[in-house]
């Protein structure tokens, strides 16, 4: 018995130094993480932000590089703080959660402010505002405003206010949940959804650059605004934010980064 | 086309795939590390060993990898703060430690007891039998398992990129949301997958070959219906 106990004692130590050894060797190309440290760039510290990654013209990758309207607001930010952007990906119905864990600053995601968020997290000032839309297939002669969507399948991104929508218009399980508001988009012309509920702006580019033949139907459901996030309590980066917001509206750097992605500013109340 | 989308879009998923084979690589090794402790754990004569390491299979491998993914990169991230990559790395080792654990526990069980019991009456100690006499047998009655457990292990990983790792699997969806193509995308990741597991697999079956040498197959197919496992 003795020895046994020695033996499981060298197996230990084995995998102790093996894992520190591992683990030694692997940190330096462990991918972008957490944030709030300093690192690289001459000592400024790191804003790290989140975004889906795959709501384009919002966040989406252009040959491994994570570019959009909401990565470009990021960096204009980030500079007006002094700081380093980093901007990061994560599966949208996990980014408010990845903000509590501390994974990240901020969620310049194009979230919409809903009261059932303010709970969650604290919002700025406004960053953009654009509608929610129907959007059905070229063709569809059935669907003609919110009220033909009774009893229709509807897609829509997971954990977005479109689901609310979505919820309100059809029923429950007639809803399918996406990972991402651009596969809803694809999935329309395969029939198995009647109609999906997205941005305005994400499906006209959609539509615009030959994604589907999918076209927008009547009016927008509702013009909400889309703000940045941080964590609750953290209303000093609120503070930091709205300023540096505030700063990049009147030097006109967003009104750039706005007529660059969509050929207007969106900002502005419609 | 799938040509057009593979030739545009090499240089980013030739770079996916080096993470993807450094996060299995990292993974598994912890793996096999972790699977022969607990595998050891559970052939042990002590109780609670028995106990630590029939728990930990049970957990482990009753719950499903994307779940403890999740709970190592977002719930605990009050106690552990872990990037991407460790949280990813981690899971995937302790996840696959679970297999490997019983990988290893029956390829020494299946080494015939009389081999331990001839290697202590000629005063070999346990840890010394074990070493020199046993675990080098097991390993090769392993091989054909383990190599299995590595190629599910590495298309596993592809679960990483639910905490947004830009792994093959997480660039696959990055692109196939931004050209609009989904059929050709997921066929080019799904042929990187392929070809990274047809050259693993080549490897596992030289490796096989070599240490097939020297073996008499058919002698060792005798030993083991002796052995109650």
């Amino acid at each position: 018995m003795k020895k046994r106990a020695k033996w499981s004692g060298i197996l230990l130590s084995t995998v102790l130094m093996g894992s520190l050894l591992l683990s030694a060797c692997g940190s330096q190309e462990s991918a972008p993480a957490a944030g709030g440290q300093a690192s690289g760039d001459g000592g400024k510290k790191d804003f790290t932000y989140a975004m889906s990654g795959v709501y384009k013209p919002f966040s989406f990758k252009e040959n491994g590089q994570l570019t959009g309207f909401d990565v470009e607001i990021g960096q204009a930010l980030a500079e007006k703080m002094g700081m380093n952007a980093v901007p990061i990906t994560n599966p949208f119905e996990t980014i408010i959660p990845g903000l509590d864990a501390k994974k990240y600053d901020a969620v310049i995601g194009s979230l919409t402010v809903t009261p059932e968020r303010q709970k969650a997290v604290l919002f700025t000032n406004p960053y953009y505002r654009s509608g929610s839309q129907i959007f059905v297939q070229e063709g569809n002669t059935t669907i003609k405003s919110k009220e033909d969507l009774k009893g229709k399948k509807i897609g829509v991104v997971k954990a977005s206010n479109y689901l609310d929508w979505a919820k309100k218009l059809t029923d429950e399980d007639k809803i399918t949940q996406y990972d991402s508001d651009i596969t809803a988009l694809l999935d329309l012309p395969t029939g198995r959804l009647d109609a999906v509920i997205t941005d305005q702006v994400v499906g006209l580019r959609f539509i615009k650059e030959g994604g589907g033949k999918v076209i927008d139907v009547g009016e927008p459901l509702s013009f909400d605004e889309q703000a940045i996030a941080v964590r609750l309590g953290d209303q000093e980066a609120v503070e930091r934010i709205n300023k540096a917001l505030d700063e990049i509206v009147k030097d006109g750097t967003y009104e750039k980064i706005s007529q660059k992605w969509f050929g207007r500013n969106i900002l502005q109340k419609q | 086309m799938i040509i057009d989308i593979f030739l545009s879009s090499y240089p980013l998923f030739l770079k996916a795939t080096w993470l993807t084979v450094q996060l299995t690589a990292v993974a598994l090794m912890l793996g096999c590390v972790v699977g022969l402790v607990i595998a050891f754990f559970r052939i042990s004569d002590s109780k609670a060993l028995n106990y630590i390491a029939h728990t930990y299979i049970t957990v482990i491998r009753g719950t499903p990898l994307i779940v403890q993914i999740c709970i190592l990169y977002f719930g605990l991230a009050n106690m552990v703060t872990l990037s991407q990559f460790w949280a990813g790395a981690i899971a995937l080792a302790v996840h696959n430690g679970a297999y490997i654990a019983e990988i290893f526990r029956g390829s020494i069980q299946s080494i015939d007891r009389g081999q331990m019991e001839a290697s202590r009456s000629l005063g070999m100690s346990y840890p010394l039998a074990m070493r020199r006499i046993i675990l080098p047998q097991a390993f090769r009655r392993a091989i054909p398992s383990l190599g299995n457990q590595f190629i599910i292990g590495l298309k596993d990983s592809s679960l990483v990129a639910y905490v947004g790792m830009q792994d093959l699997w997480g660039t696959g969806l990055g692109e196939a949301a931004s050209n609009y193509k989904q059929l050709e995308t997921y066929m080019v990741v799904g042929l990187y997958y392929l070809v990274l597991i047809m050259i693993f697999s080549y490897f596992v079956n030289k490796l096989e070959a070599r240490l097939a040498k020297g073996e008499a197959p058919n002698k060792q197919a005798k030993d083991n219906t002796s052995v109650a496992a």
